[in-house]
């Protein structure tokens, strides 16, 4: 049952499957709490301030309140919006971004991942398919604010998953394979992390990864200061809580998907696999934070042509540089 | 590029600073010499000559007095409608004895609005907890009152 990945279907396979399943979809509920919590706690202290700190000890149980108040929300639906489909786009906007959890190696075990061949292919094809979700949820609103964050949110998420998969193709140009545990593996065998070689890949990878997840710098299509809160405007309770929920899981993916490619994942020394997966992953997010204190955000005519002028370029000649050097070595 | 670094490097430093914020409800910050809270109200000074009900821009202060055995007119009324009054001041400049004054107090949220309107027990509860002076000639202590006084008695 623990080793389901590597034997044919069977009822007892499956059930280790769902069980899996089950226990990534709480532990990652639990972890969206406490990147909540965290990340008001790091921004607070960047900004002089204590952050969250009446609710429980230390305000840990601020973010459960927060949840716990969005659930008792009355659930409007405004009267002209279409509503079949303003229901739909918080789960498409969602369920990817639980599904793309299935290929990141938490472990050395790899009991909770899918040893998938084509693992970062998934990633990356998975999360393009929010955007249809937040477009959806602009366009269903019937709000000219919400459509207008939500085709910005479209076109920027867009034009900067271009950048993020070719950063990513010059790990898989050296390592060989697409399938990410043995990525990890092979980072474990030669210990070298890929973000020493593949340094460029990794600041291109930085940069749309904070752009793909729509946070400061890049946070157009939620800008307060312009529009009234991008694409979920008209969204309340429930529905606003599974856009952040998506959002947030987003932000522990990529940061889980950043620590596997660049940072050897769950390989190092003394300690535990998970513990070293767990403290890079950390790293990544304390990263996002951190911009976010510091970078006021981009103009909003700069952020396409800095993604098409800028990062794609950078991204190609990384991919030349990795196969020229794997050539010649 | 090297400024990008510079701004994360100002951001990280903050973290070990010591905080600014105030604990609020436990521990107040200290207010200026002349902050404009809501009033106190000296019953024994107050000669009922009406300037600070008529100067009240909102005309927040009802008063009624009567003139005792001695010619001296004394105080039998004086409420202030807290909903209405936009606490400028203007009554405690045109007082000529300085009856109604203005203390540090500001926190008067209610469910409802009618315990808004304050009464001269209230005000003169409110005189003497910041003058820490003995009630004089007034029957009314704080036994009376205490319903009205709130945590301040």
């Amino acid at each position: 049952m623990l080793h389901w990945q590597d034997q044919p279907l069977s009822l007892s396979t499956f059930l280790g499957m769902v069980i899996g399943a089950v226990v990534v979809l709480g532990f990652i509920l639990f972890v969206v709490m406490y990147l909540i919590y965290f990340e008001r706690k790091v921004i607070g202290w960047m900004q002089n301030r204590i952050g969250p700190n009446r609710v429980g000890p230390l305000g840990l149980l601020q973010s459960l309140a927060d949840v716990l108040k969005l659930l008792l929300k009355e659930d409007v639906i405004p009267a002209a919006a279409d509503r079949s489909l303003f229901m739909l786009a918080p789960i498409i906007a969602f369920a990817p971004s639980f599904m793309v959890l299935a290929v990141i190696p938490f472990s050395a075990t790899h009991v909770f991942t899918a040893g998938l061949n084509v693992g970062v292919l998934y990633y990356i094809a998975l999360s393009s398919m929010t955007i249809i979700g937040v477009v959806l949820g602009g366009w269903a609103s019937n709000n000219k604010y919400s459509l207008i964050g939500g085709m910005r949110s479209g076109a920027q998420m867009v034009s900067y998953e271009i950048p993020l998969g070719m950063s990513l193709i010059g790990v898989v140009l050296m390592d060989g394979s697409l399938n990410l545990n043995q990525i990890v593996e092979q980072q474990h065998a030669s210990h070298l992390w890929n973000i020493i070689p593949q340094i460029l890949g990794f600041c291109v990878f930085l940069i749309s990864a904070v752009a793909e997840l729509n946070r400061t710098p890049f946070d157009l299509p939620e800008a307060e200061s312009e529009l009234v809160a991008g694409y979920h405007t008209e969204y309340t309770g429930f529905r606003f809580a599974f856009f952040m929920l998506a959002e947030y899981v987003y932000v522990f993916a990529m940061s889980a998907l950043g620590a596997t490619m660049f940072l050897g994942g769950w390989s190092g020394p003394f300690l535990p696999g998970w513990l070293w997966f767990g403290i890079k992953t950390c790293v990544f997010i304390f990263f996002m934070y951190w911009i976010r204190a510091t970078m006021p955000r981009i103009r909003g005519d700069q952020l396409m042509s800095f993604s098409w002028k800028v990062l794609m370029p950078l991204a190609i000649l990384n991919i030349v540089i990795t196969a020229i050097v794997k050539v010649l070595l | 590029m090297f400024g990008f670094l510079k701004g994360l490097g100002v951001t990280l430093s903050q973290i070990p600073k010591k905080k600014v914020t105030l604990q609020y409800p436990e521990e107040k910050p200290q207010w200026p010499e002349r902050f404009r809270g809501i009033h106190q109200f000296n019953i024994d000074t107050c000669i009922v000559c009406h300037q600070c009900a008529r100067i009240c821009p909102t005309s927040c202060i009802s008063l009624s007095g009567h003139r005792d055995e001695n010619k001296k007119m004394r105080i039998d009324t004086y409420d202030i409608a807290f909903e209405i009054c936009i606490l400028c001041g203007l009554c405690t400049e045109v007082c000529p004895t300085e009856a109604i004054q203005m203390t540090d107090r500001f926190e008067l949220a209610e469910y409802n609005r009618d315990d808004l309107y304050k009464n001269m027990e209230w005000l003169y509860q409110n005189h003497l907890f910041y003058t820490k002076s003995e009630p004089t000639a007034v029957a009314e202590t704080a036994e009376d009152t205490a319903g009205k006084v709130g945590d301040k008695a």
